[in-house]
């Protein structure tokens, strides 16, 4: 009973982020929107995470389970990619590796950056 | 005689049947799955990750023994269905590692920024550079943000949505076996670096290898998947 509650707002909280999904006038997944929504909810205190933990630990290790059918969907459109599937792959490993390096060296740059000003500032004072 | 085809038609149509059960499908990706953990297991390497292994077993399968994807699907959808709550909860590792995110906030968003450019430009310039047409780099653009965002930005752009889960799904399982390669190869050494770099570059996919890889890298990919799908979908308007 504990587990199918659990489920129960889980799945619930999915269905309301589709509802705002169709309503919105810009096009965002309401997977994403769920996600927001146990978020805010969590914060507010409205549902502890405690109360989710064993279906949220389930899915979570599973993640990647859960793509196999979507990988599979793949054969599909062979057909439609036959003659550039090398450019295709190469494209997304190549463009993945690229994003990977320059979003990692962003974020450390940025902290770098703050730290900086920070200790600057301290100096000053 | 024609009784025997008879038979074995009626056989057919059984067998058929039988198979569009949803729970082949499942039956058949528990299987696979499990086979590629174990596979794994063995190698201790990982270039042997279960799903691509799960992936290419399922579709050998289906093509040996003349399965069709619709059938296969059945059950299939039911496990692809269950990618929204799946996602949905990434919002508890979010919430548990609130303070990093607190802390990193502007940092996280720089970097999904200058993550998500370097996604479109690099694949515009890539297809230029292979002189594919149109509705191809319009449906390669997104290849690094969620599956239903993607779908979106390459429909507007005159893509064909197939190709577009295609690339997506590329994207997803070459984060999942390559984000901590790369965080060791880039010498990142920060886990919210790591984290915010793998979810903008392979959104579910490379989350799930971030979750591995600790709790600030799952989270922080997490909050990147959002942050960096909002920040695609911006740019796309202007495209």
């Amino acid at each position: 009973m504990k587990v199918l509650w659990q489920i129960g707002i889980i799945f619930g909280i999915c269905f309301i982020g589709e509802g705002i999904a169709m309503f919105i006038p810009i096009p965002f997944p309401s997977s994403v929107i769920s996600m927001v929504l146990l978020f805010l909810l969590l914060l507010s205190k409205r549902v502890e995470s405690r109360q989710l933990i064993d279906s949220s630990n389930f899915l979570l290790r599973n993640m990647s389970f859960l793509f196999i059918p979507a990988g599979v969907g793949i054969v599909q459109v062979f057909d439609k990619m036959k003659g550039h599937l090398f450019q295709i792959f190469t494209i997304c490993i190549v463009s993945t590796i690229l994003t990977f390096a320059v979003t990692a060296y962003t974020v450390k740059g940025a902290i770098w950056l703050r730290e900086r000003i920070r200790s600057r500032g301290e100096e000053a004072c | 005689m024609a009784q025997g085809t008879d038979t074995l038609a009626r056989g057919g149509s059984m067998l058929k049947e039988w198979l569009s059960s949803p729970l082949f499908g499942i039956a058949l990706c528990i299987a696979a799955f499990a086979v590629g953990v174990y596979i794994q297991k063995l190698l201790k390497t990982p270039l042997a990750n279960p799903l691509a292994i799960a992936i290419a077993l399922v579709i050998a399968v289906l093509n040996t023994f003349n399965i069709s994807f619709e059938d296969f699907n059945q059950g299939g959808q039911i496990i692809t269905m269950l990618l929204a709550p799946a996602t949905a909860v990434l919002a508890l590792s979010v919430y548990n590692q609130l303070d990093v995110l607190k802390k990193n906030f502007l940092p996280t968003v720089a970097g999904c920024l200058t993550g998500s450019v370097t996604a479109i430009v690099s694949v515009l310039l890539m297809c230029r550079f292979f002189g594919l047409d149109q509705t191809l780099t319009a449906s390669l653009l997104p290849k690094s943000v969620t599956t239903p965002i993607a779908v979106v930005i390459s429909e507007q752009h005159g893509g064909l949505a197939s190709i577009t889960v295609a690339a997506v799904v590329i994207t997803g399982v070459f984060g999942t076996i390559f984000a901590p390669l790369l965080t060791r190869l880039f010498r990142i050494g920060n886990p919210v670096a790591t984290g915010v770099a793998t979810g903008t570059s392979s959104h579910m996919g490379g989350t799930t290898a971030a979750i591995q890889m600790g709790e600030v890298e799952g989270a922080m990919s997490s909050i990147a998947i959002g942050i960096a799908g909002l920040i695609t979908t911006l740019i796309a308007l202007f495209l």
